[in-house]
């Protein structure tokens, strides 16, 4: 790849308190790449992720997007962030608006949309998580995968230049994952760039182009899928993938 | 039992004073929607300002609220009617009432609804920065509506308590109801008048308990 990279971290460091819980992470994420976050509980991967956007204020380092800083003191945060989409654990919907509408707040007062315009990209969006019959249902009315798929919606369709997905399988029931799994797998073919924190192994090594594995605020390996999975060199990595036989 | 009736149910002087009380029953009525109006206004804009990260907001707030809860009312209207004018500024017995209620039906309806916005799950707040929306936005929009609901129950219960301090404006000679009934209670020398006074009060108030425990009910389930 030639082209220049989306994302480039480098030594992001994060403490609070006195812990440290990024110890100087570098990453580099190119165009239409998916990176897979795998590490354990606490091993920084949730906050790294959270940095990426400033939603946690990184205590060091920088980061930029497509050349942009994200970390300068006079950087336009809104602006980055609309190009930056990012799915959470638990999904964080707006309870007391429609699906169609939690699209469309985003749209019409951080893009400055008309409400047709917005409504009609926000359907589009819902018919590709394949929710277009759910438009004008609460969040309440909607089942967890349901809710998670209209929260990818959200993010993308501000067309952003990187989605990020801080474990949103985590708080689904086991039924419901392979449907959010498979927005995520249709956003691969489409070769969105993405940057994913998860537990679901056999997710991360079919869809994954490169794992990170991370381990007390440090990435300890990383490389491709097969080459984690089946020679992992780290010890830690070794550890962490043990119990997983494929799925 | 026949001194009870004549004392307190004395019916042909409570019918002589009905319509003057009336009168009163009005002002007292005027007096309610104007502080319930200006109190959760200012209220809803003192929470909304304390979100904002800057402590030089947040501060003054919290100093204004916590005076406010603290000082009784009939303190405060007292000082607004008789101290300000010596500062050259001055209410009307009527404007003096509204504003001494107003200003701590502001400090209590700012903590109920404050109480609503904290109670707001973080995720909220990092969704809607995460889509690029502004502090105003996300209050505005993402925050507020879910967390008026929450405080519906306490603010009404305020709104009720202090909007009954409208009968303190009788200790400035605003002619509301109870002043009406204490003036007439003294010239015919007979309590009836309090009576009829109490009837009226709980005729205004009661359908505002009321409304307030249909409101409780209806949010309690449809959250």
């Amino acid at each position: 790849m030639t082209s220049a990279p989306v994302l480039q971290i480098s030594d992001l460091r994060k403490s609070f308190g006195s812990e440290e819980v990024l110890k100087g992470v570098n990453l580099t994420v190119q165009r239409g790449e998916v990176v897979v976050l795998l590490g354990s509980s606490g091993s920084g991967k949730s906050t790294f992720l959270r940095c990426i956007n400033r939603l946690e204020e990184p205590t060091s380092g920088s980061i930029t997007l497509n050349g942009n800083s994200v970390t300068a003191s006079n950087a336009n945060l809104r602006t980055l962030r609309k190009q930056i989409g990012m799915v959470f654990q638990s999904f964080n919907l707006y309870p007391h608006l429609t699906a169609l509408k939690n699209i469309t707040l985003a749209l019409r007062l951080s893009l400055g949309q008309t409400r047709q315009a917005a409504e009609e990209q926000a359907k589009h969006m819902l018919a590709q998580v394949g929710l277009a019959e759910k438009a004008h249902a609460h969040p309440s009315e909607l089942s967890g995968g349901q809710q998670q798929r209209v929260a990818i919606a959200r993010a993308l369709a501000l067309e952003p230049q990187v989605m990020l997905f801080d474990e949103p399988t985590s708080a689904l029931d086991p039924e419901l994952v392979g449907s959010v799994l498979e927005v995520i797998r249709l956003l691969r073919q489409r070769h969105m760039t993405m940057v994913i924190v998860t537990h679901e192994l056999g997710f991360a090594r079919e869809a994954a182009d490169r794992i990170i594995m991370m381990d007390k605020g440090e990435i300890v390996e990383e490389g491709p899928p097969e080459q984690l999975f089946t020679a992992p060199k780290h010890p830690r990595t070794r550890e962490f993938l043990k119990h997983f036989t494929g799925r | 039992m026949e001194q009870i009736q004549y004392y307190y149910f004395n019916l042909p002087i409570m019918r002589d004073a009905l319509p003057t009380m009336l009168h009163g029953l009005g002002l007292t009525v005027l007096m309610a929607l104007t502080t319930v109006a200006m109190g959760v206004g200012a209220g809803l804009l003192l929470a909304i300002l304390r979100s904002y990260p800057s402590r030089w907001i947040r501060w003054p707030i919290i100093c204004f609220v916590d005076v406010f809860r603290s000082l009784p009312q009939l303190v405060i209207i007292i000082l607004i009617y008789f101290a300000l004018p010596y500062a050259g500024i001055e209410f009307s017995p009527f404007w003096s009432t509204v504003l001494g209620l107003s200003l701590v039906l502001a400090a209590f309806a700012q903590e109920s609804f404050w109480a609503g916005i904290t109670a707001t799950p973080r995720g909220q707040w990092e969704a809607a920065t995460a889509t690029g929306l502004s502090h105003t936005a996300t209050v505005l929009f993402v925050i507020l509506p879910p967390a008026i609901k929450t405080s519906i129950p306490s603010l009404t219960n305020r709104i009720i308590a202090v909007t009954k301090g409208t009968a303190l404006g009788s200790a400035v000679a605003v002619q509301e109801l109870l002043a009406h009934a204490q003036s007439i209670q003294s010239v015919v020398a007979n309590p009836s008048p309090l009576t009829l006074g109490a009837l009226l009060y709980m005729a205004i108030f009661a359908p505002m308990v009321a409304f307030s425990r249909w409101l409780e009910w209806r949010y309690r389930w449809s959250r």
